[in-house]
C-alpha cells in the first residue's frame, strides 16, 4: 500500500497530473493509505475528513426521517402513520439535525481542516485531543442512535421536562447520554481552536490579518466554551432524574421544569450561533473571492462575530414568552431579541456591498452563497416577528417558528455548508468537480427549500400548530405543496452526493488556486502536504488582498 | 527561551510547534479553558441551589441542617492539604527533585483517597438519617417539604459530580506518577506536572465552592 504514495505510482495512476506536481512529497492524502492511518491520524485535514464522513452519515439519517415526517403531512387525517410513529419521527429528525449535523458540521470539518492553513500553523495546538474528540462525538452519536434502533424516542429534539423524565415511555436515557457525551467533543474542538488561534499563527499574522473565516470559528469556540457546560448540566440533572428519580425539574419531586427550560435555551439560542456563524465565516470567504474585491468594512464584520456571539447568551427568554415567565423579563429579553438583528445586519450588508460593483462569477460557490444570504434576510426577519411579545402569543409554537428557524438552519447553515465544500473541494480533495451539476443543484436546492417551506409561514399564520400528527382539512393543500417541495430539496442534496464523490476519482486535477483566492490556505498545493506548507508561507499586507480595493481608505478607520 | 529550568529537567518540543515557548503558552491557555468549562458545569448546579435557598428559606437550611457539617469541614480541610502537596510536588519538578516529587504526588493522591472515603461515609450517614429522596424504599425524612427534597437532590448531583472528577483525578495523577517516576520524565514533561496541578487546584477550588454554598450559607 505504501508505494501508492511514491512518485512513480502517483505519476502511473493520474494521466492528468500537472508537471508541477512530479516529484513533489506525497500529499497528506496519500502519504499513508492503510485503514490504521486514517482511524489513528492526528493530521488535522484527515481528522476533518473523518468528520466530514460522519456527519453526511447522520446527515443521510435525518434527511430520511425529515422525509417521513413530510410524508405523514400528506393527509390531515394521520392515516398513513400513527401518531407513535410520527413522534419518534420527528424527533429523531430533529435530534440528529441539530446535534450530529448542524453543530459539528462546519466547524468541525472545514473549521478543522482550514484554520491551522488559514493561520500559517502545522496543525491545531492539540492533534491527539483532537482525534479524541472525534471519537467521542461517534460515540455519543452512535449512543443516541441506539435508541433509535430500540424503539425510538418521542420527545423532540428539546427534551422538556417531565415529559422526557415522567411520562416518557420511549429510550429516552440512550438518547440523552449520547447527546451529552457529544457534547463534550464540541467543548474539545473549540477549545483547541480557541488555544490554537491564540498561539499557533505564523509570524505576521495579526489579529487584524485574521480570515473572518477564523474570527466566526473564534466566535464559535467561545460559545462551544462558555454554553456547552451548562446544557451538559442541565443533561446530567435530566438523566439523574429519569433515572435515579432525583428530580430537578419535575414538580412532584419539588422540582421546577421553567428551570429546564431556561437551561436549555441558555445553551441553545447561542447553540442556533454555533450553526450560524462558521456559516457565516464562510460566506464572507466566498463573496469577496467570486467578486474578486476586498471584503467591505472587515473589522465591521470580525466585530460583528464577536458581538453576535455575546448578545446571543442574552436572549433565550425569547424561547419562553407564553410560559409564565415574568412580563418584565420578557420584555427583557424581546429588547435584546432585536439587538442580535443588529450585528446580523451588518453582517448582511457588508458581503451585499462586496458584490456591488465587484467582479461577479456565479460559480457553484457564489450561488449557494447568494441564496444563503437571500434565505438567511428571510429567516432573520422573521425572528424579529417571533421576538416582538404581542406576535409571539400568535404564533408561538406554530409552523411560522417551523419556518422561521428553518429558513435561518437549512437556508442559512445548510447553504453555506455546500457552499463552502464545493469552495475547498479542489484543496481538499485535489480534484475539481463539475460545474455544470453544481449550478443546477444550487439553483434546485433554492427552488426546493422555498417550495418546502415558505408555505409553512402562511400555515403557522393560519394557526396550524407544530408537532401533531393531524391537521385541520384546509390546511392540505399548503401541506402537500410543503412535501412536494421537500422532494425536489431531496434530488438537490442527492445530486453533489453523486457528482462529488464521481470528482474524487474522475474529476479533473485541481490547481493549488483553482478560484484566484486570497488566503493562506490557497499558497499550499491541493491537497496540501502533510505539515501544511512546504515552506512557510508569508502573511499577505492586508486580509483579502483582492484586485478591487473600493473602500478601502473608509475601512482604515473603520 | 531557554528550554531547560535545572539540571535534567525542561519540555521536548512537540512536532507541530515551533518553539517550546510556544508548546507551554498553549498547554496553559488550553487547561484554563478547560477549567473555565468545568467551572460552568458546577456553577450551573450551585446557581439553582442558591435559588433554592431565596425562593425556599425555610425549607432548604431545614435540610442543610442535616447535612454532616464537620465531615464537609474535615474535607476541606483534606482538600486544602491536597493541594499543597501539589504545589510542592510541581515546586519539586522544577528543581528536578524527582524522588521528593514522586512522593508529593503520592502523598496528593491519598488526601484525594481520603476524601472520597470520608465522602462515602457521609452518604452512608444520609442513608441512615432517611434523607435520600430518590429511595422508594425509605421514606424522605422531610417529605413534607418538596422544596428540601429538591435541595437535597441537588445536593447529591453536586457533590457526586465533584466525587467523580476527583475520582477521576486521582486515577489520572496516579498514572502520571507511574510514569513520572521512571528516569528521564522530568528532561521531556515537566510542563505536565504543572498542567496537572492546575487541574488539581480546581478539584479543590470547587469543593471550596460547594461547601459554603450547600453546608453553611443560612445555617
Ligand atoms: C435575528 C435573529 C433571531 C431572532 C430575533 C430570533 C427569534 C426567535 C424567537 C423569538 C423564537 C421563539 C419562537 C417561539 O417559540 O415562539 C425563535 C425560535 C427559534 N429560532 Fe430564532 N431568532 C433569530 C435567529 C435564529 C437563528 C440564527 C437560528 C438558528 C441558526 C434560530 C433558530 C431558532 C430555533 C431552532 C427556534 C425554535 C426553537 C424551538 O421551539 O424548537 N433563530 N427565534
Ligand atoms: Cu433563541
Amino acid at each position: 500500500m505504501s508505494a501508492s504514495g511514491s512518485i512513480g505510482g502517483t505519476a502511473r495512476r493520474e494521466p492528468h497530473t500537472p508537471e508541477s506536481t512530479i516529484g513533489r512529497k506525497p500529499d497528506y492524502l496519500h502519504a499513508e493509505s492503510t485503514l490504521r492511518s486514517w482511524f489513528l491520524t492526528t493530521d488535522h485535514k484527515r481528522i476533518a475528513l473523518l468528520y466530514l464522513a460522519s456527519i453526511t452519515g447522520f446527515f443521510v439519517i435525518g434527511a430520511v426521517a425529515a422525509g417521513v415526517v413530510r410524508l405523514a403531512l400528506i393527509v390531515p387525517n394521520g392515516a398513513i402513520m400513527t401518531n407513535d410513529t410520527y413522534n419518534k419521527a420527528f424527533t429523531i429528525h430533529g435530534v440528529v439535525m441539530v446535534w450530529f449535523f448542524l453543530i459539528p458540521s462546519i466547524p468541525a470539518t472545514f473549521g478543522n481542516f482550514l484554520i491551522p492553513l488559514m493561520i500559517g500553523a502545522k496543525d491545531l495546538a492539540f492533534p491527539k485531543l483532537n482525534l479524541t474528540s472525534w471519537y467521542v462525538f461517534m460515540a455519543g452519536a452512535l449512543f443516541t442512535l441506539v435508541s433509535v434502533v430500540l424503539g425510538g424516542v418521542d420527545t423532540g429534539w428539546t427534551f422538556y421536562a417531565p415529559l422526557s423524565t415522567a411520562f416518557s415511555n420511549t429510550w429516552v436515557l440512550p438518547a440523552l447520554i449520547g447527546v451529552t457525551i457529544v457534547g463534550f467533543s464540541s467543548i474539545l474542538t473549540g477549545l483547541n481552536f480557541v488555544v490554537t488561534i491564540h498561539t499557533m499563527r505564523a509570524p505576521g499574522m495579526t489579529w487584524f490579518k485574521l480570515p473572518i473565516f477564523v474570527w466566526a470559528h473564534y466566535a464559535t469556540s467561545l460559545i462551544f466554551l462558555l454554553a456547552t457546560p451548562v446544557i451538559t448540566t442541565a443533561l446530567i440533572l435530566l438523566i439523574a432524574e429519569r433515572a435515579f428519580h432525583i428530580g430537578v425539574f419535575d414538580p412532584a419531586y419539588g422540582g421546577d421544569p421553567v428551570l429546564f427550560q431556561h437551561l436549555f435555551w441558555f445553551y441553545s439560542h447561542p447553540a442556533v450561533y454555533i450553526m450560524v456563524l462558521p456559516g457565516m465565516g464562510v460566506i464572507s470567504e466566498i463573496v469577496p473571492a467570486f467578486a474578486q474585491k476586498k471584503l467591505f468594512g472587515y473589522r465591521f464584520v470580525a466585530y460583528a462575530s464577536i458581538g453576535l456571539a455575546s448578545v446571543t447568551f442574552f436572549v433565550w427568554g425569547h424561547h419562553m414568552f407564553v410560559n409564565g415567565q415574568s412580563d418584565l423579563a420578557s420584555l427583557v429579553f424581546s429588547a435584546l431579541s432585536f439587538a442580535v438583528a443588529v450585528p446580523s445586519a451588518v453582517k448582511v450588508y457588508n458581503w451585499t456591498a462586496t458584490i456591488h460593483k465587484g467582479a461577479l462569477r456565479l460559480d457553484t460557490p457564489m450561488l449557494y452563497a447568494m441564496g444563503y444570504i437571500g434565505l438567511f434576510v428571510l429567516g432573520g426577519l422573521t425572528g424579529l416577528y417571533l421576538a416582538t411579545l404581542a406576535i409571539n402569543q400568535h404564533i408561538h409554537a406554530t409552523y411560522f417558528v417551523v419556518a422561521h428557524f428553518h429558513y435561518i438552519m437549512v437556508g442559512g447553515t445548510v447553504l453555506a455548508f455546500l457552499g463552502g465544500l464545493h469552495f475547498w473541494w479542489p484543496k481538499f480533495t485535489g480534484r475539481m468537480y463539475s460545474e455544470p451539476w453544481g449550478r443546477v443543484s444550487a439553483l434546485l436546492i433554492f427552488l426546493g427549500f422555498n417550495v418546502t417551506f415558505f408555505p409553512q409561514f402562511i400555515l403557522g399564520y393560519l394557526g396550524m400548530p407544530r408537532r401533531y400528527a393531524t391537521y385541520p382539512a384546509e390546511f392540505q393543500l399548503l401541506n402537500v405543496l410543503s412535501s412536494a417541495g421537500a422532494t425536489i430539496l431531496a434530488a438537490g442534496y442527492l445530486f453533489p452526493m453523486l457528482y462529488l464523490v464521481y470528482s474524487l476519482w474522475f474529476g479533473r486535477k485541481a490547481p493549488a488556486n483553482p478560484w484566484n483566492a486570497k488566503g493562506l490556505e490557497w499558497e499550499t498545493s491541493s491537497p496540501p502536504p502533510t505539515h501544511n506548507f512546504l515552506s512557510p508561507p508569508e502573511v499577505p499586507r492586508i486580509p483579502y488582498d483582492y484586485p478591487i480595493q473600493a473602500q478601502e481608505s473608509r475601512d482604515q478607520h473603520g | 527561551m531557554s528550554e531547560r529550568l535545572a539540571d535534567g529537567v525542561g519540555v521536548a518540543r512537540a512536532e507541530h510547534f515551533e518553539s517550546v515557548a510556544q508548546q507551554r503558552e498553549a498547554a496553559t491557555l488550553g487547561i484554563w479553558a478547560w477549567l473555565i468549562t468545568e467551572l460552568l458545569l458546577f456553577s450551573a448546579l450551585f446557581l439553582v441551589a442558591l435559588i433554592t435557598r431565596i425562593q425556599h428559606p425555610e425549607a432548604t437550611v431545614a435540610a442543610a441542617k442535616h447535612l454532616k457539617f464537620w465531615i464537609g469541614a474535615t474535607n476541606t480541610v483534606v482538600l486544602i492539604c491536597s493541594s499543597l502537596t501539589m504545589s510542592m510536588a510541581i515546586e519539586f519538578s522544577r528543581m528536578g527533585w524527582q524522588r521528593a516529587m514522586v512522593r508529593a504526588m503520592l502523598a496528593t493522591a491519598a488526601l484525594g483517597g481520603l476524601f472520597l472515603v470520608l465522602k462515602g461515609y457521609e452518604y452512608y450517614a444520609d442513608w441512615d438519617e432517611h434523607m435520600m429522596p430518590f429511595l422508594s424504599n425509605r421514606p424522605f425524612a422531610l417529605a413534607e417539604t418538596p422544596a428540601a427534597r429538591l435541595f437535597v437532590n441537588l445536593y447529591y448531583v453536586a457533590t457526586l459530580l465533584h466525587a467523580l472528577h476527583l475520582f477521576t483525578g486521582i486515577a489520572l495523577l496516579l498514572g502520571m506518577t507511574w510514569m513520572a517516576a521512571k528516569a528521564g520524565f522530568l528532561a521531556r514533561h515537566q510542563n505536565w506536572i504543572e498542567v496537572y496541578g492546575l487541574y488539581w487546584h480546581f478539584i479543590d477550588l470547587v469543593w471550596i465552592l460547594a461547601f459554603p454554598i450547600l453546608y453553611v450559607v443560612n445555617r
